[in-house]
């Protein structure tokens, strides 16, 4: 390997679209949801730090950064200071994946969809281990949430996210995205424009929104798992939450909406790679943040529901519509996409 | 499993569902609740006490701030209770503006608590709402007294200030819109399928047991009992008043959010008829600042329930005993009834059920468990006992907290 094209690997791995980009853009994210969803609440939102308020979610994080540091008593040290690291750096790795200034992502191998879903799936489980080692009464009940609403939502969201990578008869995600710029986004077929809507749902359920935020619902039992976060550990909890809605949103880019890719016009393919670089960003800009605005229309307008209510929600209606979908996908796909 | 094995979760006093400060330990199994044990007596500002040192125009301010929601209520309820002990009448003018702010508060304070309601339950969207709502109702508040929250509008002998044609005018648009709006929220309590989830069938509090547990005010009549101080002892100008006591018999969440909706428009339907039918003459007449000697006990609705205050007057400028029973304190042993049996997630908008106010509650009154005595300690004798109990326990005090 040349050493430019090293120093260039290095800097999308830092720079852009790596670790910075995704940071900064996350945190965005963030600012675009709070004041969307304060909007439609007929709030005015973030207003003070910034234009508009945007600077909000940085100037949170900093500020948590500079707060004291409490480990309470009796709670598992090295796990305790562990889990908000391995939260942080497993969402930064797994959104290497996710295609951004390109038609794949920075790291890029066959069937690297699986590897997306499965540290998707660890984040559940890093939020049982922080609850669990905090000992505290409320992360108990939060935790004992936390886990009963993974064994919920975790089925018909891999599912869901199958259902494309049946029809581009692919596991790749850049394949995934190839198929779809050579024909049509994939939320314009048929059984995937409802494997969409169950991806939504459970994304919204994995990042402990509403209508399911019932591990941290906070008028019920503080803050839930995180109860006992403070200063630093919270600050990056928050930014792994934040990363964790990018990837998402990235994700059901990727899969559903085309990916990074313009909408109604193909690149010509000898155009300068910066400049194809730089439309792909923003239409990715673009596409996650309607993403984001689906998901924050859905969090005001429902209510909290119970944990028994999500559970049953997702085990009698979500998971056998999605495996309904599922078997559905390769007929459909036989006789009208492949 | 025994009681001592199963899982504590302490609520309060400091807990972001409760705001006022209480302490409820639930002994919960899983996510159901086993039994509940309250704890109250943290806001214990000593009023009572303080009103026998104040004269009983000072104690008309000072009661007012028992609480800020229906410090109306309180204070009516005290001014009515001075001018029983002293023989004096409001002129009806007065007691028409009196009866205005009380329902005006009603109209506030129940939708307040709509609000609080559907952010118990996570559905914050509504609950902004409810509250851009209820700054119009404030806005007449302000309008008619100059205040937005202790009114400081009754006096003894009637109201201190009147009110003009365009603040009328102005309150009856105002009252239009609000009834537009609480209709608006009612269709969306009986409709929406996520707030019906959360209501329906939780915290039930049978007709029985809310007669046993003495039960006042929207808790009562949520649960089927028609008990209104308004209808059942009228008061004010309620006797000359067009309106129904509403009542649902399901005994249950939905029934007591339903209930304080239909009583706002109750109160809307009401406050028209004030405004509409104002009689003329004075506001107030004359108090002459010593009260006969004699005892004398006045009710009010206010909207949590019943409010009662008792004065016991020596021919002073200040009152020797003033003593005041707040409605929350008696919804508490009802709200412990309807928690049990239910879901941890339940507990916030159960316990906001009964539009709890801690501030009103708190007394220092000592109850023995094994003896059921009951007693009241001044200040002098709880410090001698704090000093006698001390003296009897220090060794163990000490070798509790260098454990910790």
């Amino acid at each position: 390997m040349e050493v430019l094209e090293l120093i260039l690997l290095i800097l999308a791995t830092v720079l852009f679209p790596g670790v910075v980009f995704c940071t900064y853009y996350a945190l965005f994210l963030e600012w675009v949801d709070r004041k969307f969803f304060a909007r439609l609440q007929n709030r005015v939102g973030p207003w003070i730090t910034g234009p508009k308020g945007i600077l909000q979610p940085i100037a949170d994080i900093i500020k948590l950064l500079a707060k004291e540091d409490i480990t309470p008593n009796g709670v598992d040290r090295a796990g305790f200071v562990g889990a908000p690291f391995f939260a942080l750096t497993l969402a930064l790795f797994s959104l290497m994946f996710v295609p951004i200034a390109s038609t794949s992502g920075i790291l890029s191998f066959k069937g690297d969809l699986l590897i997306v879903l499965f540290i998707s799936t660890v984040f559940g489980i890093i939020i049982i281990f922080a609850g669990y080692v905090s000992a505290s009464r409320f992360s108990i009940v939060g935790t004992a949430r936390a886990g009963l609403q993974f064994v919920g939502y975790e089925i018909p969201l891999f599912v869901s996210a199958i259902i494309p990578a049946l029809i581009a008869r692919s596991l790749t995600l850049k394949e995934i995205v190839e198929w779809q710029i050579a024909h049509y986004p994939l939320i314009l077929c048929f059984p995937a424009m409802i494997a969409f809507g169950i991806f939504i749902v459970c994304s919204l359920a994995k990042l402990e929104k509403l209508p399911f935020d019932i591990p941290e619902a906070e008028t019920e039992i503080v803050a839930g798992w995180a109860t006992e976060f403070s200063g630093k550990k919270l600050a990056l909890f928050r930014l792994s939450t934040d990363l964790k809605m990018l990837l998402l949103a990235g994700l059901a880019t990727a899969l559903f909406l085309g990916g990074p890719a313009p909408w109604g016009f193909t690149l010509p393919a000898d155009l300068n790679p910066y400049l194809a670089a730089l439309i792909y960003s923003i239409w990715f800009v673009i596409k996650t943040i309607i993403v984001v605005l689906i998901m924050s229309t859905l969090k005001a307008a429902f209510a909290r529901y119970r944990i028994d209510q999500a559970l049953r929600g997702f085990w009698r209606y979500l998971t056998p519509l999605s495996l309904a979908i599922l078997i559905l996908t390769p007929i459909v796909a036989y006789h009208f996409y492949w | 499993m025994s009681e001592e094995r199963m899982f504590r979760i302490p609520v309060g006093p400091q807990h972001p569902a409760l705001k006022e400060p209480i302490n409820f330990t639930f002994i919960v199994d899983g996510e159901r609740v086993v039994d509940v044990k309250p704890r109250i007596g943290y806001n214990h500002r000593g009023i009572e006490k303080l009103m026998e040192s104040k004269t009983y125009i000072q104690g008309l301010y000072l009661i007012e701030r028992i609480c800020g929601i229906c410090s109306a209520a309180h204070q009516g309820c005290y001014a009515q209770n001075i001018e029983e002990a002293a023989g004096i009448e409001a002129p009806p003018r007065g007691v028409y503006l009196r009866t205005l702010i009380w329902e005006l508060e009603r109209i506030h304070s129940h939708l307040l608590w709509v609000g609080v309601a559907y952010h118990e339950i996570g559905f914050d969207t509504l609950f902004m709402y409810v509250w851009r709502d209820r700054e119009r109702v404030m806005d007449i508040l302000e309008m008619i007294s100059g205040n937005r929250v202790n009114y400081a509008m009754n006096t003894i002998g009637g109201v201190r200030r009147d009110v003009t044609p365009e603040i009328v005018d102005n309150a009856l648009k105002a009252l239009d819109y609000l009834e537009e709006r609480t209709k608006y929220y009612k269709k969306v309590t009986e409709e929406d399928d996520s707030i019906l989830a959360r209501t329906v069938n939780v915290g039930i509090l049978k007709t029985e047991d809310a007669k046993r547990l003495c039960a006042v005010g929207p808790t009562a009549r949520a649960s089927g009992l028609k008990v209104d101080v308004r209808r059942d002892d009228p008061y004010g100008a309620y006797d000359e008043l067009d309106f129904d006591v509403v009542v649902y018999d399901t005994c249950d969440l939905t029934a007591r959010v339903l209930v304080r909706i239909d009583e706002v428009l109750e109160s809307i339907k009401m406050c028209r008829q004030i405004l509409q039918n104002l009689p003329s003459g004075p506001v107030r007449v004359k108090f002459k600042r010593k009260v006969p000697e004699g005892e004398s006990i006045s009710k009010v609705e206010a909207p949590r329930g019943e409010d009662l205050h008792y004065v016991k007057a020596n021919g002073t400028e200040k009152p020797e005993r003033y003593k005041v029973r707040a409605p929350t304190l008696a919804n508490i042993p009802s709200v412990c009834e309807m928690l049990k049996g239910g879901y941890i997630a339940d507990i916030p908008i159960v316990f906001a059920g009964i539009d709890p106010c801690i501030a009103c509650t708190d007394r220092m009154l000592f109850i023995d468990v094994n003896t059921e005595r009951k007693w009241m300690w001044t200040e002098e004798e709880l410090r001698m006992y704090a000093r006698k109990w001390y003296k009897k326990h220090l060794k163990e005090v000490v070798r509790e907290r260098w454990k910790c």
